[in-house]
């Protein structure tokens, strides 16, 4: 799957600086959050929640999508993140009386939001960097399988462990976000940082050892590095999410970041568009707007005379047909894996050869 | 002590079955199943919804629905699906199994449905001052006898050949006139026969069907059958039993901790893939470059 003759600007996902493509989706996102929120209380709360989502999904499109590698382990990642934000930011009264085993400098503690949320991404980068030093040594399969193991060991640790969090219960009266703002700004920073990373010469090198990892490795590059520094930047975005979640549900347990959570956000992402930003962003409307709609129907909605009820479960079963048929008949996403462009905007576009190449799928490149 | 070991067998062998209905799948086509769960738990629906007509003919259904359904998977989704990666086949059988789990939540509805499958197999039998239960003997029987059947269809029929042949090299086989659509067909089949039988034994103990029911035991079967050994039918029966043994050991051993077991058991998966990536019975053609 070579294709070292062509030039680079071919390869699937961005190689250099445009600015539509990283204008064009903060524009969506800032106007379709203000948009949906401005309708009512509610909406505002669901924007704020679909944001923490697309940060989660967009610091999947990170690793996964520049790396090729399959990781279940970001999840994981998101549970530090929202943990740590949670019980760094709740009040103390509340932690001495529901939280019995906590550790007593974690009660004691008390911050900020913005404060905790650095320390959150940084708990989840130093977890990232920790566990791909070992993980990110497999590729393929065996590296799916390791970071799913990695979520399952996050999941039965703090599920059970009261010494660092509520163990199976509820981490209670972690504060909100005042306004949908805040989920806007952080979201639209983590666009550009992913974006960055992107196009960076490490984004190029790690792009080039998904499209053919011998070939990279004689250009120099060294996959393991590679790897390793996304799959950190990747957890911190990660736990940049867990915590935004923490933030706008005002509480947190173990089992929201578990296999429902895991299976929406790749859904997400790989319905858009794995290799590029652009898709992240579109699957992450997409499948919340197509779940919003059938939540809707599931409790009920009267044509004229006639009540349509969708049954419980309505919600999953088609986002879940709807990610089997977008990998069997558009495995590039809907979004075709490419970036954010607008062809009037870009005259030079119009010679663009990516039209006239057919590729081969490389978005997963793992060989057999 | 002597409970301990049988449970251990006991656990790792219905583990095994589990991993070897989905090995057989991954050995044709690099497909790991999550859906088995689902095959698993079609499986025991049909069982306690049948029960009634008599356990024989309960058990009959239950075989040929999940046969049909993995089937049907196959035939609906994964053969469309020919000429994608692993890693594309694993998100896609993500999404079948949630899509079944929300199917049977819509049929079946979300709470557990109970009924006793052969409540016979829960009485205990004693030896001075060991009880052992019977359905723990009566596992280690069937999945003993399940493996040999499997490995004796396998080893010695022309079906088994080509199955291994495909196993080991898919293109090859495929080139000297295995037909490649069937020989997949027959190895979901057998899955899900496979499945009937981890579904009976599950029944048995938990009394009752959920529309997770199946979640817990193939994703740790699955874990096997990646760490037993990519491609190899032994490797996967044997990653399963390692998987399931090891489970019910640490159970025993942590004592109070043992709401740890699981971060114990994916510890040492993780290690084991890290010191062995293709697997403990590694087979070459399988072997995926870095």
């Amino acid at each position: 799957m070579s294709n070292g003759l062509l030039p680079s600007r071919q390869l699937m996902g961005v190689t250099r600086f445009q600015w539509q493509q990283l204008l064009g989706p903060i524009v969506v996102v800032i106007a379709v959050s203000y948009l949906t929120s401005g309708v009512s209380a509610s909406f505002s709360y669901l924007t704020e929640g679909a944001l923490a989502l697309l940060v989660m999904v967009l610091s999947l499109q990170v690793f996964i999508g520049n790396s090729g590698v399959l990781s279940f382990g970001q999840a994981a990642f998101a549970m530090v993140g929202g943990f740590a934000s949670g019980l760094l930011t709740a009040p103390v009264k509340i932690k001495e009386n529901v939280l019995d085993g906590l550790w007593e400098p974690l009660k004691a503690v008390n911050m900020g939001i913005w404060p905790s949320l650095v320390i959150a991404v940084l708990v989840g980068a130093l977890f990232a960097f920790v566990t791909g030093l070992l993980l990110m040594r497999l590729s393929g399969l065996a590296a799916g399988i390791a970071t799913f193991a990695l979520l399952m060991v996050a999941d039965n640790v703090f599920f059970n462990w009261k010494l660092i969090g509520p163990g199976p219960q509820v981490m209670p009266q972690v504060p909100k976000f005042a306004f949908v703002d805040e989920s806007i700004v952080l979201t639209v920073i983590i666009i550009v940082v992913v974006y960055l990373f992107g196009i960076s010469r490490r984004g190029r090198l790690l792009r080039a050892t998904r499209e053919d990892a011998l070939a990279a490795r004689a250009l120099g590059a060294s996959v393991w590095h590679l790897r390793v520094l996304f799959f950190t930047v990747s957890g911190g975005i990660a736990a940049l999410s867990g915590a935004m979640y923490a933030h706008h549900a005002g509480a947190v347990t173990a089992r929201d970041f578990y296999l429902g959570f895991t299976f929406t956000t790749l859904a997400m992402l790989i319905i858009g568009g794995a290799t590029s930003l652009w898709g992240a962003v579109v699957g992450t409307i997409l499948v919340t707007a197509i779940g919003q709609v059938l939540l809707v129907f599931e409790g009920g909605v009267t044509f004229g005379s006639v009540e349509v009820t969708l049954p419980n479960g309505a919600r999953g079963l088609v986002i879940a047909a709807a990610l089997v048929v977008i990998l069997i008949w558009r495995p590039k996403g809907v979004t075709g894996g490419k970036e954010f462009n607008l062809p009037f905007l870009n005259r030079k576009s119009a010679a663009h050869p990516d039209s006239q190449v057919k590729r081969t799928d490389t978005s997963m490149n793992i060989k057999p | 002590m002597i409970q301990t070991l049988l449970d251990a067998l006991s656990y790792g062998g219905l583990y095994g079955l589990a991993a070897l209905g989905i090995g057989l799948v991954f050995g044709v086509m690099r497909l790991v199943n999550f859906a088995h769960g689902e095959l698993i738990a079609i499986g025991a629906y049909l069982m306690i919804i049948t029960i009634d007509l008599g356990l024989p003919l309960s058990i009959l259904i239950a075989v040929a629905g999940t046969a049909a359904l993995a089937l049907l998977m196959e035939l609906s989704v994964f053969k469309r699906l020919r000429l994608a990666g692993p890693s594309v086949l694993l998100i896609a059988s993500f999404g079948v199994s949630i899509f079944l789990q929300r199917s049977y939540e819509i049929i079946f509805g979300a709470l557990p449905i109970s009924g006793q499958i052969a409540p016979w197999m829960s009485g205990v039998i004693e030896f001075g001052d060991t009880t052992i239960t019977r359905g723990s003997i009566l596992t280690i029987i069937l999945a003993l006898a399940l493996l040999l059947g499997m490995r004796f269809l396998i080893e010695s029929t022309t079906l088994g050949l080509q199955i291994r042949a495909a196993s080991s090299d898919f293109q090859t086989a495929r080139l000297l006139g295995v037909r490649s659509n069937y020989v997949i067909g027959a190895a979901f089949v057998f899955s899900g026969v496979l499945a009937a039988a981890v579904a009976f034994v599950l029944v048995t103990q938990r009394g009752s069907v959920d529309p997770l029911f199946g979640v817990n035991i193939t994703i740790l079967a699955l874990v096997g059958t990646v760490i037993g050994g990519l491609g190899s039918l032994q490797g996967a029966a044997l990653g399963g039993f390692a998987v399931g043994a090891t489970i019910s050991l640490l159970n025993s051993f942590l004592g109070n901790y043992r709401v740890y077991t699981y971060t114990w058991l994916f510890i040492l998966v993780i290690i084991v893939l890290l010191m062995r990536p293709s697997g403990l019975i590694s087979n070459k053609a399988y072997k995926e470059r870095a």
